[in-house]
């Protein structure tokens, strides 16, 4: 009678584990990065890394670095990783989390990440979530951390989606419904034959997402999709089938209708002020930005060209790939053509526009934007505003330069 | 533990980390006390020096204190703004555990936002579990911290915490 996230801390931490407990377990993987990692290098102090092994550094947020000084702390990990032989991800490579996706998450892993995003793994059966940088450093000196076992909000999500809309209205969906703090210290689990029919992509955003609700992980069951996906990544061996058990005690229950579900999106400064695209279609914005760990991969890209293709983009059209690969397959598919004919600016793969320290808006301007936060301020400029969607919403609004219904537009 | 000091601020809930400290600044500065002068600056430009001014300012908030991002220069900042401790109705995960992590008392209590003002005196005992506020001679009650996580705070945080007990013990 357990829940996902039971089952997983019970075996890692080999006691008999419900909801509420507090246990220790061993950290299959730990990371940081360039906005998390050097402070997590100071906490460390003259402590050693004790399995450098399970230990991964990216530099993706301000990345390529837009300063000297962040250059200079960008230095700083790299002589820690290599002093370490820790695996390090360069500038334009990718955010930590496609990566992680692509190459080391699977099901049954306790991952620690020093982003609160980490969360996005659970679609692979990872209990994965979030930390700071002491808890990252203490992790890389004792290899170990403690995880209360958290209650469970059961999300079932039935039904056929309507064409263009994703996960993503999924998830604003459940926002509105449960708001911002709706599951703080639960876990979420997505079940029901919507999310069954998700591609891993799909599912990724939802548990990408988890925490913008509050809750310290987002898992999915790993079922035959998760093998192929892991497969196609040339790690068959990691997989595992996990899911909860039918008599599993959840805390609640949310039922969700994927018909009734219509592009959504979520209106400055907080992720849960969500209303239906309609009610703000006309609108004006100034830039569409697509990418992010949140909705930066391949299907995303995707989605935004098929909306796009022999369009004109009116608003500045800003796209960053997750990932080396994901800009590797859209090169391959024709994708990234389609995208540059319509007007985009293709940006280094990594975090770009998401976090304002590269990419910036100007004062009073609207950004219409793929990302999981629309935090005033986070784009660079306290004085800005920015509307949060799926990625055929922000296409289909880049080409009239206005807040625009992407359905019935999709060729 | 006891702190004793006044409400330097109350800010409303959903109060979140990018408030806190901006992302545009972290990537530049690893010296905190240089990064704590941007503390709450797209909310309010003079939270910095009011703090200095005072001796052991505590900070009120709403429900769901420090939601959003993972960035442990969140409570780092108000540590080295000389925040002595952060009273909130609820706090977000993250935030919750990077605080005592880092040493940063954070007592959760629930409507205190709609109790307090600002400029108010505060006296908060942690055994007890017991905010006195001196000016309404009023008492408010919060769940006491578990004895683990005062000692986190005694000790000044999570790693000087486990270097005097040799690690995790399981």
């Amino acid at each position: 009678m357990k829940t996902i996230s039971e089952k997983i801390l019970s075996k890692r931490s080999g006691v008999d584990a419900a909801s509420g407990d507090i246990v220790t377990v061993p950290v299959d993987l730990v990371f940081a990065h360039d906005g998390t990692l050097p402070l997590a290098i100071q906490e460390l102090g003259g402590h050693s890394v004790k399995f450098p092994e399970n230990v991964v550094a990216f530099c993706d947020h301000a990345s390529p670095s837009p300063s000297e000084k962040v250059s200079n702390v960008q230095t700083l990990m790299r002589q820690f990783a290599h002093r370490y032989g820790l695996d390090f991800y360069e500038n334009g490579d990718g955010i930590c989390h496609q990566i992680v996706l692509e190459r080391y998450a699977s099901p049954y892993k306790i991952i620690v990440g020093g982003d609160s995003h980490t969360c996005t793994h659970g679609a692979l059966g990872a209990f994965a979530t979030g930390m700071g940088s002491t808890d990252v450093a203490s992790i890389m000196a004792y290899g170990k951390t403690w995880l209360k076992v958290p209650e469970t909000v059961h999300v079932e999500v039935s039904g056929k989606l309507p064409k263009s809309v994703h996960s993503k209205d999924v998830f604003l969906e459940l926002l509105s419904r449960i708001t911002a703090d709706g599951a703080t210290y639960k876990a979420l689990e997505f079940y029901g034959d919507t999310v069954e029919a998700m591609s891993v992509e799909s599912r990724a955003t939802l548990s990408n997402m988890a925490i913008e609700a509050g809750a310290k992980v987002g898992m999915c069951a790993a079922d035959e999709k998760v093998e192929a996906y892991l497969a196609h990544y040339g790690r068959s061996s990691d997989f595992t089938p996990l899911c909860a058990d039918k008599d599993a005690i959840y805390v609640e229950e949310v039922r969700i209708r994927a018909e009734t579900i219509v592009p959504m999106i979520a209106k400055p400064h907080k992720v849960d002020n969500v209303v239906p695209v309609t009610e703000l279609e006309g609108q004006e914005v100034d830039q569409v930005c697509i990418g992010s760990c949140t909705n930066g991969r391949i299907e995303d890209l995707r989605a935004a060209a098929r909306i796009l293709d022999g369009h004109q983009s009116k608003a500045r059209l800003v796209i960053y790939p997750a990932s080396r690969g994901v800009l590797l397959e859209a090169l391959k598919e024709g994708v990234l053509e389609t995208l540059l004919k319509a007007g985009a600016s293709i940006g280094p793969p990594g975090c770009g526009f998401c976090i304002g320290r590269t990419v910036a808006l100007g004062d009073g301007e609207v950004a219409l934007s793929t990302q999981n936060r629309n935090f005033k301020g986070r784009m660079g400029n306290d004085n800005s505003f920015i509307y949060l969607s799926s990625p055929s919403t922000a296409a289909a609004s880049a080409i009239g330069g206005k807040i625009t219904d992407p359905r019935g537009l999709e060729r | 533990m006891k702190i004793e000091g006044p409400v330097v601020r109350v800010f409303p809930s959903d109060t979140n980390t990018d408030e806190i400290i901006a992302g545009k600044y972290k990537y530049d500065e690893l010296d905190l006390n240089k990064l704590a002068r941007h503390t709450f600056e797209s909310l309010d430009t003079h939270f910095y020096d009011d703090c200095t001014r005072l001796k052991d300012p505590i900070l009120v908030a709403g429900a769901n204190f420090g939601c959003g991002s993972s960035r442990e220069q969140a409570p780092q900042v108000l540590k080295a703004c000389g925040i002595s401790c952060v009273i909130a109705d609820s706090f977000a995960r993250i935030f919750y555990r990077n605080g005592f992590n880092i040493g940063l008392p954070l007592v959760e209590c629930e409507s205190i936002s709609n109790n307090v003002t600002r400029g108010e005196m505060l006296n908060v005992d942690f055994g007890r579990g017991v905010i006195q506020s001196e000016n309404r001679n009023a008492e408010y009650r919060f769940k006491p911290i578990p004895q683990f996580m005062q000692e986190l705070l005694e000790r000044g945080g999570l790693m000087q915490y486990l270097d005097a007990r040799g690690g995790f013990t399981d």
